[in-house]
């Protein structure tokens, strides 16, 4: 009962038939995922404007951003003040652009802290194990249960406020979530057979963190870290609204919409303008952090 | 009599990121009544996949099923939708299937009870009462001892080799005319395996099922089948009953599978293992012409020249797909 | 060094390795699994022995043991006369060079992020092998050695098949000249096709090299085809270990017979002729073996006194050793 089957194509190229897997660029790969979905894109383009606007600040800005103008105090947007002018008739679009820079410092400068220390300690956590490990968690179990307005509020009150003291305690209040990511994934990559193996051959406890495990436990971190710096820019900006963030006149978003609330029924574009460009680039960080997700997902690797 | 289920020049296609993979490429098989059929190959070789498409289990996309025809019963299953009522009324019910993976075939939040009696229910429109009757039956032919008091119990609760009874029972509570076990034992112990495959052997026997296993141990099916098709890269290469493919094989890949295998009893001392060379072909874009040319060692000329022989009648039972006539190069 | 025969490579004496099984935040002992109990062997130069057993009997946690993967909670591991088993850190990582370790998953032991040159030459630098050239050098004649293309060395894991995999692991346990190599199910994860090339490979690079293989696996008949000796395990302990020959033709222990059984040969005559003895129950926890002989709650020779106590390896000649009471010999 069997039916005769026959392919009607040509016959075989030997040369042409590769008997290992094909090479194939595992860049390449991920680019493609992440190029294949619009929202990674859109996000990434947002992320690389905001990094073109604040290097190129100074060439885009209009205006001076603490150029007082207090003649045009207040003005509706027009075609000398696009977005208008606040309360001190400062450029509202100059604060903006310059705001960026403000945001990008501390967003940078704070994920470099806590990524550092968070996954430095996650690593020895989850390596060692033992007395190391619970001592490392229950600490940070500690610090996620502070809240971070109130770990900010305690650093501005010892140290004053200011970039660097921001810094210094959103730093400090975000050590705890790289901390917990890194430990998981360790713990997982541990087990691995090349671990095994390394341990095996006699290579030192440091070397095989750096060699073995971090590489692999990476990938994670990143996605977490891109969205972690729309977490502190967002931060950063509900600290400067509260008043407890960046000192004045330095141009930040939260501060700027902190500045126009007072004016929002007579020049909503005050606190509308900042409060936009806040949301847009958390949505490009997030945005780009899925993107990474799914370009790096290990599931998707290697499959045919 | 004509067979039971029979599937003609089944095609069922990838569509994958690197390109298109013809994971099974113009497969014909029967199943007769009351049949243990034996399907063997490597990873890859398209047996879990043709299996799959037979109850249109395929996850489409990237899966696809291009072409061929499944007579069971007298009738074409994949006209039929595949998440429709006909097709869920053969599923379970008619044509069975146990997995490769039987830790997670089980629901951990429902009791054993529940989850075996469900089917009886909806597949035989059994009464609670009667359903239970029968699963307590099932479950005590199945080797489950106290199998009333265990029907309240939950799949942790059962050992690894119990889970896999209670599998074995699930499949043949609707009674299926053929019950198809994908690789059964492959994530057990040996000793496990045995007892498993006992069995099951008695329970098709009992309920007069066919039994398709499909497994890359060559072992378990010169134990328990009675008619074999060995695959490779899509394709049935060899087909015929135990003794044909077992004593007197014909495609060099049965040959060469059956002389790199160690068999028990043997030491190095005494046979030298002879390996295949090379490596399985990726199934993407694959050429036209025979896939094992490359690793065959009894490729002639024609070989190249035309494409992929179909499988041809040679005695009895016995299908081979391969240019074997004319003079061998030395 | 006191050694009692200078032609064993490796010896291991009354080893036990337990884990505790903990409980609550305390992490309060409860109870221990005994996953490898009072195991005694030895491995001569040159000669393989198989360690085969069902998954939990304590074969792989013997090999992690003699790899110092584990401390052993108690026992001896002679490697050419050093007792091992008790040494620290530091004096261990200089030792590793010696043995070499070959793991069962191609996917999982090679570090995905590493090149096939990096993998391969890990243990060089490892154990101090600086000069660049050097390296190179060595690690193009590994690669030659395991049959793998030079060309390949800038690829990674994910672009060789499963046996140029297996390949690669080799060629890193191959790097720095070890004596003794612990295959631990090195081909249980390959197709048929593919496992036939590695045992091959194995059997070859033993002769050539005069390598000692510790070969661990689940299934009999490959562990039978590579093996001259063979030791079955059954819940921590070695029940049986014989000749391989002398253990298919000759099995004593009642546990050995019944896994001999089970496993199906491609013969469809011979299988129709064998006798098929299936055992009952399944294999108990490590964590609460039954007393006596582990093996009496399944066996059919068991009378009450095998529950009693449990008995000891006993030479019945020929280097045949079994542990029951009911075997004469």
């Amino acid at each position: 009962m069997l039916e005769k089957t026959g392919r009607d194509a040509k016959p075989v190229d030997l040369a042409k038939w590769s008997e290992t897997a094909p090479r194939y660029s595992e860049t390449k790969r991920m680019i493609s995922v992440f190029a294949g979905r619009p929202l990674p894109v859109i996000g990434f383009v947002i992320i690389a404007l905001l990094i073109l606007v604040a290097i190129f600040a100074p060439f885009l800005a209009p205006y001076p951003p603490n150029q007082m103008d207090i003649i045009n105090k207040l003005q509706p947007p027009n075609t000398t003040h696009l977005l208008g002018t606040d309360s001190l008739g400062r450029d509202t679009l100059s604060r903006i652009i310059y705001g960026s820079r403000t945001s990008l410092i501390i967003g940078i400068s704070v994920i470099a802290i806590s990524s550092a220390v968070g996954i430095a300690l996650g690593l020895f956590a989850a390596y060692f194990g033992g007395v190391i490990y619970h001592v490392i968690m229950r600490f940070m179990d500690a610090l996620m249960a502070f809240p971070m307005l109130l770990l900010a509020l305690l650093v501005a009150s010892l140290l004053g406020a200011g970039m660097k003291n921001i810094i210094i305690a959103l730093g400090i209040g975000m050590i705890a979530a790289p901390c917990r990511l890194m430990c998981g994934v360790v713990l997982s990559v541990k087990q691995n057979d090349y671990v095994m193996s390394a341990r095996a051959m006699g290579m030192s406890n440091l070397r095989l963190m750096l060699q073995e495990i971090l590489p692999n436990a990476f990938p994670p971190l990143l996605v977490m870290i891109t969205i972690g710096l729309g977490a502190v820019i967002l931060a950063e900006a509900g600290l400067s609204f509260l008043g407890i963030g960046i000192t004045p006149p330095t141009a930040t978003w939260g501060g700027m919409v902190n500045d126009g609330y007072k004016f929002v029924m007579t020049s909503p574009v005050l606190a509308i303008s900042p409060g936009i460009a806040i949301m847009l680039v958390v949505f490009g960080f997030n945005m780009l952090g899925d993107g990474l997700r799914d370009a790096l997902d290990p599931k998707l690797r290697g499959v045919i | 009599m004509p067979p039971l289920l029979s599937v003609y020049n089944l095609k069922t296609y990838f569509h994958t990121y690197r390109g298109l993979v013809k994971a099974v490429d113009g497969v014909s098989f029967d199943i007769n009544e009351k049949e243990i059929v034996g399907v063997v190959g490597e990873s890859g070789c398209g047996k879990s996949v043709s299996m799959l498409s037979v109850l249109q289990l395929i996850s489409s996309p990237p899966g696809e099923i291009v072409d061929g025809k499944v007579i069971f019963e007298g009738q074409d299953l994949l006209q039929y939708q595949p998440k429709g009522e006909t097709m869920s009324s053969i599923r379970g019910a008619r044509i069975a299937m146990i997995f490769q993976e039987p830790m997670t075939s089980l629901n951990p939040v429902l009791t054993i009870g529940r989850q075996l009696t469900e089917g009886l229910e909806v597949h035989l429109s059994m009464n609670p009462q009667s359903a239970r009757e029968r699963v307590v039956e099932l479950l005590r032919l199945v080797g489950i001892p106290d199998a009333k008091g265990r029907l309240d119990a939950y799949p942790h609760q059962f050992s690894g080799g119990m889970r896999q009874r209670v599998m074995i029972a699930m499949a043949l509570s609707c009674n299926p005319r053929i019950l198809i076990a994908d690789e059964p034992t492959t994530a057990v112990d040996v000793t496990t395996q045995a007892q498993l495959l006992e069995l099951m052997q008695d329970m098709v026997v009992r309920f007069k099922t066919s039994l398709v296993i499909v497994t890359h141990n060559l072992g378990v099916v010169a134990r328990y089948a009675e008619r074999i098709y060995v695959m490779y890269s899509g394709r049935i290469v060899e087909s015929g009953l135990a003794d044909d493919i077992f004593l007197n094989p014909l495609h060099p890949y049965t040959i060469g599978l059956l002389k790199c295998v160690p068999q028990l009893g043997e030491t190095r001392k005494e046979r030298k293992l002879v390996p295949i060379q090379g490596l399985p072909p990726n199934l993407i874009n694959m050429p036209s012409s025979c896939a094992f040319l490359p690793r065959c060692d009894r490729a002639r000329d024609i070989c190249r020249q035309k494409p992929w022989p179909s499988l041809e009648l040679i005695e009895g039972q016995h299908y081979v797909a391969c240019f074997r006539d004319g003079p061998e190069t030395p | 060094m006191n050694q009692e025969n200078p032609g064993n490579v490796i010896e291991i004496k009354n080893l036990r390795m337990y884990f505790p099984i903990t409980r609550g935040l305390l992490r309060r002992r409860v109870g221990e699994i005994k996953a490898v109990d009072d195991v005694s062997f030895a491995i001569k130069k040159n000669e393989t022995l198989g360690l085969v057993g069902e998954s939990g009997c304590g074969k792989t946690t013997t090999g992690r043991c003699i790899l110092r993967l584990y401390k052993p909670t108690a026992g001896e591991i002679r490697f050419n006369g050093t007792d091992i088993s008790g040494m620290n850190e530091n004096r261990l990582r200089l030792f590793r060079s010696n043995m070499g370790a070959i793991f069962q998953d191609p996917y999982g032991s090679l570090n995905p992020r590493q090149t096939a040159r990096t993998i391969v030459g890990m243990p060089l630098i490892v154990h101090g092998m600086n000069d660049k050239r050097q390296q190179n050098n060595r690690v193009e004649e590994l690669f030659k050695l395991v049959g793998l293309d030079a060309s390949m060395m800038t690829r990674v894991p994910h672009e060789f098949s499963g046996g140029q995999r297996q390949r690669l692991g080799i060629a890193r346990a191959l790097a720095c000249q070890p004596a003794l190599i612990i295959c631990d199910e090195p081909v249980s994860a390959l197709d048929v096709s593919i496992q036939a090339q590695i045992i091959n490979l194995l059997e070859e690079l033993q002769e050539k090299l005069g390598l000692t293989y510790l070969f661990i696996a689940h299934d009999l008949s490959v562990v039978q085809h590579i093996s001259n000796r063979v030791a079955v395990m059954y819940l921590g302990r070695i029940i049986e270990i014989a000749n391989s020959r002398e253990l298919y033709e000759n099995p004593l222990h009642p546990y050995t017979k019944a896994l001999l059984s089970a496993v199906p040969v491609p013969n469809p005559v011979i299988e129709r002729k064998r006798t098929r003895t299936v055992l009952k129950g399944e294999v108990p926890s490590p964590a609460a073996p039954p007393p006596g002989c582990h093996f009496n709650p399944r066996c059919n020779l068991a009378t009450p006194d095998c529950a009693e106590s449990s008995p000891e390896l006993r030479d019945t000649g020929n280097g045949h050793q079994v542990a029951c009471f009911k075997v004469q010999a």
